[in-house]
């Protein structure tokens, strides 16, 4: 292949390095607004009173915005109020809103609005919310609206509950032998993008909303907007510029809803709401928190029959896009292995936290730190090998899931040669344990993980190509360049399929919703999968219309032609030619006489055979295929200090085929930083009134260049026969077993069972002294 | 600075800004803010002044920059004391390199960028507790050069900082003078953190061994950066191990200990001991010689 597989240089990057790329905030309009939003105190209190007064008299103030009358929001159950009425669910919630000509304006008003609190009882953890006896988050839960398949238990804070019943669990524990179990638990924690999210909104006097947004869902955003506040949905249009950074969280839709508000309130001009970081991390949606117990039952010789998992997500304080994460969760809830027995009760659970966004891996990397740990525990109980442990009970084509999804040789890839090819990238067989000197020792740890989609059954995508007139092609294409690439890599796939050059391709870079056609969301690893269909049907399209015209140009039959480098000829006399730039546009005779007409080549992508999950079993199918992977890390432990460097880091990812090698080895890479520096690192630490106590860079630390291990990167070539040259989404998969190989690397090096999130060396100082 | 329309000015108030060019223009430019009411500070680097001004966790009418004072830009020696003006960054200290110990100190606090542009007497006299900076010359005993409204004032450091550095209204640190015979004293300065190689000190440990005696000087345990004699006593004693030299120097430490989302205090006082373990393979305090 020409185009595939290269690594051709992102059609951004020019723009991105010099600093002339714009993002949302970027975007000036003469006369913005801004909007300062006043933020809870409190993770939990009554709202007893809002005085106004005082900030309405600072000059340049046009309006001030509270709760009262607003209708609920919320993806899956409309739980949440955009701004928080009777009481406030947690530190940071939006509780009020001073739109004014500049922001040390609106900023001082909001300082001088007065609110009463009566301070309530916090619900700290998923396990306490769970309990008989905890303090309610929510009092009405039965009069949320929902879809059908949401299952709130009103009077407790279970916002959902996920049932996985597969096989029969007697027969399962009866074939075991041997069984152990962990709980494990983790606070949430910050997606911490390097932009932090904004949005302008304006209404327009015909009516016209016009939201600039930093988001994954453009569309999503048109949709809820619609139906939140009843607007007719043709009249709104979002537009996404480059976004710099997202990892699940811009996929939540809220501050556009703030913005739109604002606008609303000072007769449709132009408001702006921009995130300070401390706003970022504490008011808009985070990384999800876990509480989870696994329970695992194998044979002597290692072969698992049976697993019981309890997740109690921490959902926070409204339901959003958690009722989703915790689907997820359940849908792969054993790992990447057989399991013939599973039962799986995933909850979704309400605490006084800020409410969880969709973090890069969607429940997978949580999931899978649990679920990876019970198996080293298993290994060591066996005494077996903890690789060996895992390519034995590696899932393959004929068995099912946790869903009883059936799989074959296209929707799963192959676990067993990752881990092969696992072992050899981090020379496994020199043993695990490598005694540097008395105190210093290296030490090994690994894990498999894997994750199918779980979106919207008839979630689109859609392609639109159009042509410039020297032939080369317009690409539009509803997914947004989060930082991925996916924009410079569906340019290879057209080039490829058209065998032209990859720079006659402009993609267009940033989204518009009125004239973009939709991608559902820029989520899930589904881009390229779902785009790169999309593409290849507009690409048809296209072939098709340029031979037509060429045929009658070139008097020959349609069947005789073919196209590549930007002309149409037919195959065996390739001199028997037309160039694009002279049938793009259709063709004009010498005597003037025209036919044909501009070509648009359009093309579009559903998955195919999608089911909702059984409620009582969870069968169904959620997604069109598992990407699966296999990790190891490798750490240098200070037994004195019990401190420890990452030294190495591998993923073995079953790609299925690599369409641009940088970009690949760039998103598995960054994928595996993060992944590390959440399990390493990264929480939120609250106090008694669950207060967020480090919202700021300061104290709330991503990994930094210098910390970094040595990355080792391989794939293996399954291709998922669905997909555009056989490529398996890639872009999340990186992340998920850090946290598991972490953890099991530094339980085998501190000689102590680890069971929590992030793995300091105060977290091992606290474990081995058996206070925790 | 005034609003600049659209965008959002990073600080939320409005204050005079002057730029004084000798310290007497500055005292004199100070009491003049004061007496008109408008609460006027000294910057200089102004990184904290920044971060903290834009959380309205600082708040003044007239900033005083006293970056431009010649003597505070000084490194000289000077009759058997190494010179060194309050307003070097700490990136210009590590580049002279005329104090190992304070070298070695500075270079690890904040980060890269920070450090070019804060100052040795802001990061002594900030409101961040941590103070690193000022550690070398606790074990130096170093004098302190002081100006204000009464003038030039020299005093040894261990008269005038006591958890902070005692400064009248309308005083600023001008200079520092540290006897060079410190200078080449072994030394040994380390910063542990909650995890890794970045963040806000967990405990800072600096030492320096003169007259066959180890001083210690620590930050990040208390909220506030300390030197104890009862301390060194207990750890420079001739008898006993190292380790129980070290259990005695710990019941001597000052409170509170801190316990926050760095780490709790229990935690701090493990770390402590295996850092005053390294003190000690590095500087064998309490060995006869």
């Amino acid at each position: 292949m020409e185009v595939i597989g290269k690594s051709v240089i992102r059609k951004e990057a020019q723009d991105k390095v010099t600093g002339r790329a714009k993002y949302t905030h970027d975007y000036h309009t003469s006369k913005k607004l801004s909007g300062r939003v006043v933020l809870s105190p409190y993770g939990h209190a009554r709202i007893l009173s809002i005085d106004t007064t005082d900030a309405r008299k600072v000059p340049g103030v046009r309006a001030i915005i509270t709760g009262e009358h607003l209708p609920l929001t919320g993806e899956s159950m409309r739980d949440r109020p955009p701004l928080a009425t009777n009481k406030v669910r947690y530190h940071g919630e939006a509780v009020a809103i001073v739109v004014a000509d500049t922001p040390n304006q609106g900023d001082l008003a909001a300082s001088l609005i007065q609110i009463q609190y009566e301070v309530l009882p916090v619900v700290h953890t998923p396990t306490q919310a769970f309990q008989q006896n905890s303090p309610l988050v929510h009092e009405h839960l039965d009069e949320y609206e929902r879809e059908k398949d949401v299952n709130p238990v009103p009077g407790t804070n279970i916002a959902h509950h996920v049932k996985i019943r597969k096989g029969n669990m007697e027969k399962g524990w009866g074939e075991s032998s041997v069984t152990v179990e962990g709980d494990y638990s983790f606070s949430p924690s910050d997606h911490a993008a390097m932009e932090t999210r904004s949005s302008t909104a304006e209404i327009t006097p015909d009516g016209t909303i016009k939201i600039i947004t930093s988001s994954q869902a453009p569309f999503m955003v048109k949709q809820l907007i619609a139906s939140y506040f009843d607007e007719d949905i043709g009249k709104i249009v979002v537009d996404t510029p480059l976004v710099g950074g997202a990892y699940g969280g811009k996929a939540s839709v809220q501050l556009e809803i703030l913005a739109y508000l604002s606008s609303r309130a000072v007769g449709g001009r132009a408001v702006e709401i921009f995130n300070e970081r401390e706003q970022d991390m504490m008011m808009s949606p985070s990384h999800i928190g876990l509480d989870a117990k696994i329970k695992i039952g194998a044979d002597h010789s290692g072969v698992i029959k049976a697993m019981e998992i309890q997740f109690l997500w921490d959902g926070g304080a409204y339901s959003d896009k958690a009722i989703d994460l915790t689907r997820a969760g359940a849908v792969d809830c054993t790992g990447p292995y057989k399991v013939d027995h599973v039962w799986c009760d995933s909850y979704c659970m309400y605490t006084n936290h800020t409410y969880a966004a969709p973090f890069r891996g969607f429940s997978h990397s949580e999931l899978s730190f649990a679920v990876e740990r019970t198996l080293d525990l298993l290994a060591k109980k066996l005494n077996m090998d903890p690789l060996e442990l895992r390519e034995r009970n590696a899932i393959q084509p004929g068995h099912t899931t946790p869903t009883r999804v059936l799989l074959n040789q296209s929707n799963v890839g192959n676990l067993q040669e990752c881990i092969s090819k696992l072992r050899t990238l981090i020379r496994w067989e020199e043993g695990p344990v490598r005694e540097i000197n008395e105190r210093l020792v290296r030490v090994k740890g690994v894990s498999c993980s894997w994750k199918t989609s779980t979106i919207d059954s008839n979630a689109p995508s859609g392609v639109i190509l159009t042509f410039n007139r020297d032939g080369s092609i317009n690409l539009m294409s509803g997914v947004v360049e989060i930082g991925t690439g996916t924009k410079t890599v569906l340019a290879q796939i057209l080039a490829e399929k058209l065998k032209m050059d990859v720079d006659k391709i402009h993609v267009r870079m940033t989204v518009d919703t009125q004239t973009t056609p939709e991608h559902w969301k820029t989520v899930a690893s589904r881009g390229i999968y779902m785009a790169g269909r999309a593409l290849l049907e507009a690409a048809d399209d296209v072939i098709a219309q340029l031979k037509e015209i060429a045929s009658i140009v070139l008097r020959a039959p349609i069947e005789d032609l073919e196209v590549a480098h930007m002309k149409v000829f037919t195959r065996d006399d390739p001199r028997i030619s037309v160039d694009f730039k002279d049938i793009c546009y259709g063709y004009q005779y010498p005597n003037g006489n025209s036919i044909g007409g501009q070509i648009i080549g359009r093309g579009n992508f559903i998955l195919r055979h999608l089911s909702h999950l059984d409620p009582e079993t969870g069968e169904g199918n959620p997604g069109p295929e598992w990407t699966v992977a296999a990790y190891g890390v490798e750490v240098e432990f200070d037994r004195r200090d019990l401190t420890y460097r990452l030294i190495k880091a591998a993923s073995v990812i079953d790609i299925g085929i690599v369409l641009n090698e940088k970009a690949a080895l760039g998103q598995v890479m960054g994928a595996m930083s993060m992944g590390l520096s959440f399990a390493g690192r990264e929480t939120f630490y609250y106090d008694e009134f669950g207060r967020v106590l480090n919202p700021q860079l300061r104290t709330y630390r991503p990994i930094r260049y210098g910390e970094n291990p040595e990355y080792l990167v391989d794939f293996v070539y399954t291709p998922d026969l669905q997909a555009a040259y056989g490529a398996r989404g890639v872009g999340e998969h990186g992340l998920l077993g850090m946290p598991g190989a972490l953890g099991n690397a530094l339980s085998l090096a501190a000689n102590v069972s680890l069971h929590h999130l992030p793995l300091t060396p105060e977290l091992i100082w606290k474990t081995k002294a058996g206070n925790v | 600075m005034e609003d600049k329309g659209r965008e959002r000015v990073m600080l939320p108030f409005s204050f005079d800004y002057e730029r004084p060019k000798s310290f007497q223009e500055a005292v004199t430019r100070f009491q003049q803010a004061d007496q008109s009411g408008k609460e006027p500070m000294y910057i200089s680097g102004a990184t904290e002044f920044l971060t903290l001004g834009r959380i309205n966790q600082v708040y003044t009418e007239a900033a005083i920059d006293v970056k431009g004072i010649p003597e505070a830009k000084n490194i000289q020696f000077d009759q058997g004391y190494l010179v060194l003006g309050a307003n070097l960054t700490l990136t210009e200290l590590e580049e002279a390199n005329v104090f190992p110990l304070l070298t070695s100190t500075s270079k690890q606090i904040a980060d890269h960028t920070a450090r070019g542009k804060i100052t040795l007497g802001g990061n002594i006299c900030g409101q961040i507790f941590y103070r690193e900076a000022v550690l070398p010359l606790l074990l130096a005993d170093s004098q302190m050069v002081m100006v204000g409204p009464e003038g030039v004032k020299v005093k040894p450091i261990n008269e005038i900082f006591h958890e902070r550095l005692l400064l009248q209204k309308g005083e600023f640190l001008i200079q520092v003078a540290t006897d060079t015979r410190y200078l080449h004293a072994p030394f040994i300065s380390i910063k542990r953190r909650q995890q890794w190689d970045t963040g806000y000190p967990l405990i800072t440990i600096a030492a320096l061994k003169i007259d066959r005696k180890v001083r210690v000087a620590i930050s990040g345990l208390c909220p506030f950066p300390f030197r104890s004699n009862e301390m060194e006593d207990a750890l420079n004693i001739l008898e006993g191990s190292p380790k129980e030299k070290i259990q005695n120097a710990l019941a001597s430490i000052p409170s509170p200990i801190l316990d926050d989302v760095e780490g709790s205090s229990e935690y701090r006082l493990f770390v402590l001991q295996n850092l005053l373990l390294d003190v000690y393979e590095a500087l064998k305090f309490g060995e006869r010689e």
